[in-house]
């Protein structure tokens, strides 16, 4: 496989998850907000963004992070190079350079999603709110797993597609337990009440909510909210789950046995693996689930990198 | 089967060109009086719905082509008519029998032009027309080039004379001609389309094109190696042609690959793969001359392989097509293409060539300047519609703008008669009825060195605007499928 079709594989996956996380987050975030007394703008539309890692882009572009703005922002604005609009874009550029390799389905597929997104028009959308393009995008995105699944061969290109989905899946519900336990634990000590409405959508924002109720029989408590999206072994969007199908696909791309390594991105992301299977939440918790977080992120790019040195780039011939 | 009754076509005439469908008298012509009967039934608002779905097809397919001209790089729809051109097997044989005449004429050409020349020697062709083309390589002087071959695939456009009904030969691209995926994506969606009519027509199958390029690049690869790696070279992404590329890349099952992916190392060609470096065997090259090696050719291209021309010579790489072709397809050369076919053949041409007045020879220019406003000038190193003079088109300023051109160059251009080329009807989307629509014919020509295969048919390209004459993508032209009945005389 061409180094230059697995890095496109890669991307592809990955902004599709970027579309597919940013329209969920959105979604649920408008809808619990609609459910609640007001509050000034700041704290409620803060988080999600500092979560797309576009405040400071936010600032230049808007006056006041109203919901229309916010919405409006993450969704079509074509100078946010995160909007959703922009990673369908992006996707299928990507897909477009490789249309030869993947499957006519699924370019078929995506190309037809990027048709549909494009006919909605942003005025009119940012009037209704999100959830009917949120939707569409999400859809979307499980169809184009599903169509890749099961039309393309299982072979390295398959791999590459996994490693990109699960990598971004993972730093995405890292940043977003971050953000949303710092801003909901900051509203409690500032004695405020976030109320199991704030904990519930983040937990829908991530498609676990029955799955936690299942789990627990409980109800919400940010420390089993936080179990949940890191340590859970088996749900699609926890941490956990997610750096076990990059072990998987990587041990897959190198033909690499369990228990040993063939290049650093292997050897790093076993060594993740290993400290989310042997924690538990409680010490977690207690060295700081900030510090924790901060460091997982820091180590996804640092994957994300290794990766792209391994397959990607070629410094010249030696 | 006469025109007066029929619904889809009511109101459509013959006009004064040629009608492929209809004769002078308004009958369908008999390859076409089965279509004709199952068309004439069709209400107009079936019809429509068809031609939507069939646009949606292409849409959905992402076959588009981009537009730069509004500085966003728009993608467009190549507009696909319903009507299928159709012509007997008869008057295609003689057809191929021309093109095959024509290819191995050419090809025995470039490899006297880059070797002994003696066609230059025997004072047939000009010396400084040939060495003034634009598109002729000196570095190619004196390479033997695998099997002989220079013109692996050709695409050479046809048009048929409405004054004769005669099929003339208007150029030859034996460069990087492209087209070929819409001749077969054009079958696909029309067989989705019109099932009912391929069950009445025994149409000739087009969609073994793939199979027999491919076997042709193998048969170039330097080494033996059963799996000798073959891969298409493409500019990337923003070239028009791109989808073209990638359908057939991945109808061949090769390996598509920019420049950036490709390295030379002991004048050893490899791509770079996640596993390491992969040597490359053959390539089948859709980046032009120009760009291909900075080292040799254009120093500023960035899209090329530094170093590949080096391998090349030293038979580590096969290239299709061959550099250095252009100067066969120059404009001005083409006048010659009869004596070639003469010279190297014994032969007469079976297709004739459009009449051409080659403007660095005194006595044609001064006939060129003082009829231009009946002649069509082209510049003889453009293709795709570019850098072209309608003259009866064209406003008085234009035709002066263009003697100051040819006045200051004048090897740089030709001029020909206008040929009233022959009338499809096509539907017409904004006045929503049949039209006679002006085409011309690109057939592809594979070449092994000892057989030319033409797939039956090639791409119908359509001048949609009423009147127009010019059948470019790139200047509103559309595009039809290409019927070749067997049988059918």
């Amino acid at each position: 496989m061409l180094s230059r079709i697995a890095d496109s594989l890669f991307w592809l996956a990955r902004y599709i998850g970027r579309a597919e996380d940013t329209a969920r987050i959105l979604d649920v975030t408008f809808h619990t907000l609609l459910e609640q007394a007001p509050q000034p703008h700041g704290v409620r539309w803060e988080p999600i963004l500092s979560m797309a890692g576009e405040e400071t882009l936010f600032r230049q572009l808007y006056t006041e992070p109203a919901a229309h703005n916010v919405f409006e922002f993450l969704a079509f604005n074509p100078d946010n190079p995160s909007s959703i609009m922009q990673c369908i874009t992006k996707a299928r550029e990507n897909a477009r350079t490789i249309r030869d390799r993947i499957s006519r389905e699924m370019w078929e597929d995506l190309n037809s999603l990027y048709l549909t997104l494009g006919r909605f028009d942003p005025q009119e959308e940012t009037a209704a709110g999100p959830h009917r393009f949120c939707g569409r995008v999400i859809f979307g995105s499980h169809r184009f797993h599903g169509v890749s699944d099961a039309t393309l061969p299982h072979d390295e290109g398959w791999d590459f597609l996994r490693v990109g989905w699960a990598l971004e899946r993972a730093e995405m519900t890292a940043r977003l337990v971050d953000v949303q336990y710092r801003n909901l634990l900051a509203l409690t000590s500032a004695g405020g009440t976030p109320d199991n409405h704030q904990w519930m959508a983040v937990l829908k924002s991530v498609g676990a909510y029955e799955a936690y109720h299942r789990q627990y029989h409980a109800p919400i408590d940010p420390a089993r909210v936080a179990e949940m999206l890191i340590l859970n072994p088996q749900h699609p969007r926890s941490i956990r789950f997610c750096v076990t199908e990059m072990q998987t696909s990587l041990r897959a791309i190198s033909n690499t046995a369990p228990g040993s390594y063939a290049n650093e991105a292997e050897r790093l992301t076993g060594k993740v693996l290993e400290r989310l299977r042997y924690s538990r939440i409680d010490e977690i918790l207690d060295d700081g689930l900030h510090p924790y977080l901060t460091g997982l992120i820091h180590q996804f790019n640092t994957i994300g990198e290794v990766i792209a040195r391994t397959y990607f780039y070629y410094a010249g011939v030696a | 089967m006469c025109l007066s009754d029929r619904g889809l076509f009511s109101g459509y005439t013959a006009g004064p060109f040629y009608d492929e469908m209809f004769s002078a008298q308004g009958c369908a012509r008999s390859h076409y009086a089965r279509l004709f009967e199952k068309l004439g039934v069709m209400a107009p608002t079936q019809f429509e719905d068809r031609r939507k779905h069939a646009d949606l097809s292409f849409l959905l397919q992402g076959i588009t082509f981009t537009v730069y001209s509004d500085g966003r790089g728009t993608e467009r729809l190549f507009p696909f008519d319903l009507i299928p051109r159709i012509l007997p097997q008869a008057e295609w044989a003689r057809i191929e029998a021309g093109l095959s005449q024509r290819v191995v004429a050419l090809n025995l050409f470039l490899q006297d032009v880059y070797g002994k020349q003696l066609i230059l020697k025997d004072r047939k062709i000009p010396s400084s027309l040939v060495y003034s083309c634009r598109h002729f390589r000196r570095e190619m002087i004196g390479l033997e080039v695998p099997h002989g071959i220079y013109t692996h695939v050709c695409g050479i456009d046809l048009v048929r004379d409405s004054s004769t009904g005669e099929f003339l030969v208007l150029e030859d691209n034996v460069r990087t001609p492209s087209g070929i995926s819409y001749v077969l994506e054009n079958r696909l969606v029309m067989t989705r389309t019109f099932p009912e009519a391929f069950q009445e027509h025994e149409v000739l199958p087009v969609n073994h094109y793939p199979a027999e390029l491919s076997r042709i690049l193998r048969t170039l690869s330097p080494r033996t190696d059963p799996d000798a790696q073959i891969v298409l070279l493409t500019p990337g992404i923003h070239n028009s042609a791109y989808f073209e590329h990638s359908f057939l890349a991945q109808q061949m099952g090769i390996e598509l690959v920019e420049g950036r992916d490709l390295i030379v190392d002991g004048v050893v060609v490899y791509m770079k793969t996640i596993y390491g470096l992969k040597r490359v065997d053959v390539i089948y090259r859709r980046v032009d001359d120009d760009f291909l090696d900075p080292l040799c050719f254009r120093s500023d291209s960035m899209l090329g392989v530094p170093g590949l021309m080096g391998a090349y010579r030293a038979g580590n790489v096969a290239l299709a097509n061959t550099p250095g072709n252009g100067v066969a397809d120059d404009k001005a050369i083409y006048a010659y293409v009869p004596t070639l076919i003469h010279y190297y053949l014994g032969e007469d041409p079976i297709l004739r060539s459009v009449e051409t007045y080659l403007c660095d020879r005194s006595d044609h220019l001064s006939h060129v300047l003082s009829n231009l406003p009946s002649l069509v000038v082209k510049s003889v190193g453009e293709s795709g519609g570019y850098g072209m003079l309608m003259g009866p088109s064209a406003a008085h300023a234009e035709i002066e703008a263009f003697r100051e051109k040819i006045l200051a160059d004048p090897r740089n251009f030709i001029a020909q008669p206008i040929v009233p080329l022959s009338v499809v009807p096509s539907y017409d989307s904004a006045a929503r009825c049949m039209a006679g629509r002006h085409v011309d014919l690109r057939p592809y020509c594979l070449y092994d060195g000892q057989e030319v295969t033409i797939v039956p048919g090639g791409l119908t390209r359509v001048a949609l605007q009423a009147g127009s004459l010019v059948v470019n993508s790139s200047q509103g032209g559309g595009s039809k499928d290409t019927w070749i009945l067997r049988g059918e005389c």
